[in-house]
C-alpha cells in the first residue's frame, strides 16, 4: 500500500480548517469582519444554508485567531489572553476628570517624597508570623493586649496602660477621619460651580468700585458694606547685607533679559542650543552608523587596545 | 453614587428594553430574546410608554440617567412603520445615534429544537458584506450592534467559554447602489442569526467549526437613522492615555529589561545564569594537573599508579 493513500485517507478523516478568504478579526472584541461582496446567486438560491456556510468561514477564522493566542491553563480549561481591541466604540460616559490632590499629595509632590505602599502584613517576632498591621488582632493593638506593661515612674495611681494605648490610637484614627473629611471638602469645593462663580463676582465686585475717578474714596458706602482689602506690600530693611543686594540686583537684570534671551541660554545648557551648530545628537548618530554613543565609544576604544598589543609583541 | 461615577475602562453597556405605545408579537418576542442574548446587562420596562425617539429624545435621556444605562431598544408597531425597533446610543446622559430596523420576519428561540447557549456567556460576532465598510448608514449599524452584543473589554476568555456566534449578514449590494446621498436605491436587507459552536477534531491543535442554528433569527430592513453630532461623537471617542507603567508592563508589547538612555540609545539588560567555574580551563601546567591534586582520592590514585610501575620495572628486569 502506498503511503501517500494513507496519508490521504488519514487526512479525509478530518475536515479542513482552512479558511481561503481575506477577513478582518479583531480577537479583542470576538469580532470578524468578512468584508467580501454577498454571493447573490448563493443568495438567491438557499438563504439560510447560504448564511450559515458565511457565518461558519468567519467563526473559523476567528477561532484559529483566537487559539493561537497565549493560552495559559486555569481551573476552568484553557483561557486566552486578548490582546486591546482595534474596532473602536464610542464610551458611554467622559473620561474621568483627574481628582484634586489630597493636601498630603500637594505637600509630598512638592518635596518630592515618593508614595510607597505598606504590606497589609507584617512579620511578628514574637509569634514567628505574619500578623495584620491593623485590623483584626492587628500589631497595632499590641501595647492593649499584652499581659506586662511597664508603667511609668510618675504614673497616676489609677493608670491603666492598657486604656491609655487605646485611647491614642483611636486618637490617631480620629485626626485620620477628620484629615479626610477636610480634603473631602476641599475638593468638593474646588469642583463646586457655585464657588468658582461667587469667587468672580467678588473680584469684579472689588474692581468695579476701585473704578471711580477717586478709586472709591469718596462714594457713598452701603450700609454693612466691608472695607477692601488690598495686598499688604512688604518693604525690605533699607540696610542689608552687600551678598543679599547683590543678589537681588542680579535678579532684577536676569528679568531684564527678555524671555527669548533666557530660552537661548537654558537650550545652551541643554547641549541644543543655536549657538551649538553641531546638533550632538544627530553627529552621534551619523557617526556611528545609527548605532549609538555606546557602540561608538566601545569601537574606539578596542581599535585603540588591538594597536598597543600588537606593538607590544614586536 | 460613586460606582455611577465615569471609569477609565467601562463596563458592559446596560440596555433598556421599551415598549412603545403598540406592540406586536412579533416586536415583544424579538425584545424578549434579544434581551435574553443580552443578559444580565438589560432592563426590560414592562409598561406600556409613548416614545417617539425620533421626535423627542427627553424621555430617553431621563431614562438613561435614573437607570444608569447609555443603550435603548424601543419597540413599537405603528400603521406606518409596522414591527419597528429602535436601537439608540447615550453618551453622557444625551442621545448619541440611533438605528431604526423592520423587523419582516422572526423565528424565536423556541423553533429550533437545537441546543441553547449558556445565559451571560459572550458570543463572537459575525458580519458579512463589503458594505459594513463602505456605506455609512451600515458602518453605524455595525458599530451599534458590536456595542449591544459585545462591546466590554476584557482581558482574557476562556476558550470553553465560546459557544454561541451571532451573524450579521447583508442581502447582495445592488449594483446601483454606491453613495450614500442616493435615496432612491432600496438598501439590502439585514439578516441576524445566531447559531451555536459545535467543535470538531481536526487533527490539529484548531478545531473544526460546525454551526447550529439557535435562534433567534430575524430578517430586518432599514429604516430612519438618526446620525451623531460630529463634536459629540468625538467626545464619545476620546481614549484614555494609556500609562507608560502600563505600556512597560506590556499591554500589546513587552518591553522588560530595556531603556532609551540620555543619548537616544536603546539599551538592553541581560541576566546571565550562574556560571560553572569548576570547569573552567584555566593555564596548563604540569604543577595544575589532576594527578598532583591535593585532595585524598587522587593521591591514592596516583600512588597506585606509581606502584603499578614499580611492578613493572621489576618483572620486566631491564
Amino acid at each position: 500500500m502506498d503511503v501517500s493513500t494513507l496519508l490521504q485517507a488519514q487526512n479525509d478523516k478530518f475536515k479542513s480548517i482552512e479558511v481561503d478568504k481575506e477577513l478582518e478579526i479583531d480577537p479583542g472584541l470576538l469580532l470578524v469582519s468578512d468584508l467580501n461582496p454577498i454571493d447573490a446567486e448563493a443568495y438567491e438560491a438557499n438563504l439560510e444554508d447560504h448564511l450559515q456556510s458565511t457565518a461558519r468561514d468567519g467563526v473559523q477564522a476567528l477561532l484559529a485567531a483566537l487559539f493561537s493566542l497565549p493560552i495559559h491553563s486555569s481551573p476552568d480549561g484553557p483561557v486566552a489572553k486578548l490582546p486591546a481591541p482595534t474596532y473602536e466604540l464610542p464610551r458611554a460616559k467622559p473620561l474621568p476628570k483627574p481628582k484634586p490632590q489630597t493636601k498630603w499629595e500637594r505637600f509630598a509632590s512638592a518635596k518630592g517624597i515618593q508614595h510607597s505602599v505598606k504590606d497589609k502584613k507584617v512579620w511578628d517576632e514574637e509569634k514567628q508570623d505574619w500578623v495584620n498591621r491593623w485590623g483584626r488582632y492587628g500589631k497595632n493593638k499590641e501595647l492593649e493586649d499584652q499581659w506586662l506593661t511597664e508603667v511609668p515612674a510618675n504614673a497616676d495611681v489609677d493608670f491603666d496602660p492598657a486604656k491609655d494605648a487605646k485611647t491614642k490610637r483611636k486618637e490617631v484614627i480620629a485626626k485620620n477621619t477628620k484629615q479626610r473629611d477636610a480634603n473631602l471638602a476641599r475638593a468638593q469645593k474646588a469642583a463646586d460651580p457655585k464657588e468658582s462663580r461667587k469667587k468672580e463676582i467678588e473680584s469684579t465686585l472689588q474692581s468695579t468700585r476701585k473704578s471711580t475717578a477717586s478709586m472709591g474714596k469718596f462714594d457713598k458706602k452701603l450700609d454693612g458694606e466691608k472695607k477692601i482689602r488690598g495686598i499688604k506690600r512688604k518693604f525690605e530693611p533699607a540696610e542689608v547685607s552687600a551678598a543679599n543686594e547683590r543678589k537681588s540686583s542680579l535678579a532684577i537684570l536676569a528679568g531684564l533679559e527678555g524671555s527669548s534671551a533666557k530660552k537661548a541660554r537654558r537650550a545652551e545648557q541643554d547641549g541644543q542650543g543655536a549657538s551649538d551648530v553641531v546638533n550632538v545628537r544627530k553627529a552621534v548618530k551619523f557617526a556611528s552608523g545609527g548605532k549609538g554613543s555606546h557602540s561608538l565609544a566601545r569601537s574606539a576604544s578596542t581599535q585603540k587596545g588591538k594597536t598597543s598589543f600588537k606593538k607590544g609583541k614586536r | 453614587m460613586e460606582a455611577r461615577e465615569p471609569k477609565e475602562v467601562e463596563d458592559a453597556k446596560t440596555v433598556i428594553f421599551v415598549k412603545g405605545s403598540h406592540t406586536g408579537e412579533t416586536v415583544n418576542n424579538a425584545m424578549k430574546e434579544l434581551m435574553a442574548l443580552k443578559r444580565p446587562h438589560a432592563i426590560s420596562f414592562a409598561k406600556k410608554n409613548v416614545v417617539r425617539p425620533f421626535e423627542d429624545s427627553a424621555s430617553l435621556e431621563f431614562w438613561s440617567k435614573k437607570n444608569d444605562a447609555p443603550m435603548f431598544v424601543v419597540g413599537q408597531s405603528t400603521k406606518k412603520r409596522p414591527n419597528d425597533l429602535t436601537f439608540a446610543r447615550m453618551f453622557d446622559g444625551r442621545l448619541l445615534d440611533m438605528v431604526e430596523l423592520g423587523i419582516d420576519n422572526f423565528v424565536g428561540m423556541a423553533e429550533f429544537k437545537t441546543p441553547k447557549a449558556t445565559p451571560g456567556h459572550k458570543p463572537m460576532l459575525h458580519f458579512a458584506s463589503e458594505l459594513f465598510d463602505t456605506h455609512p448608514r451600515f458602518t453605524q449599524l455595525r458599530s451599534m450592534l458590536v456595542d449591544f452584543f459585545n462591546g466590554e473589554v476584557i482581558e482574557s476568555i476562556s476558550l470553553q467559554g465560546l459557544e454561541h456566534v451571532i451573524s450579521i449578514t447583508l442581502g447582495p449590494t445592488p449594483p446601483t447602489l454606491n453613495t450614500a446621498e442616493d435615496n432612491t436605491t432600496p438598501l439590502p436587507k439585514v439578516h441576524i442569526r445566531c447559531y451555536t459552536l459545535s467543535l470538531l477534531a481536526s487533527g490539529v491543535r484548531i478545531p473544526r467549526v460546525e454551526l447550529v442554528p439557535m435562534g433567534p433569527s430575524l430578517d430586518l430592513t432599514m429604516r430612519r437613522h438618526q446620525d451623531a453630532d460630529p463634536d459629540l461623537w468625538k467626545a464619545a471617542m476620546k481614549k484614555p492615555k494609556m500609562k507608560k507603567q502600563d505600556v512597560e508592563k506590556g499591554l500589546g508589547k513587552k518591553r522588560k529589561n530595556m531603556e532609551v538612555d540620555d543619548m537616544g540609545d536603546l539599551r538592553g539588560r541581560l541576566h546571565v545564569a550562574k556560571q560553572d567555574l569548576s570547569k573552567l580551563q584555566t593555564r596548563k601546567m604540569k604543577g595544575l594537573k589532576d594527578a598532583f591534586d591535593a585532595d585524598g582520592e587522587n593521591q591514592r590514585k596516583r600512588r597506585k599508579a606509581v606502584s603499578e610501575e614499580a611492578d613493572d620495572d621489576d618483572s620486566g628486569g631491564e
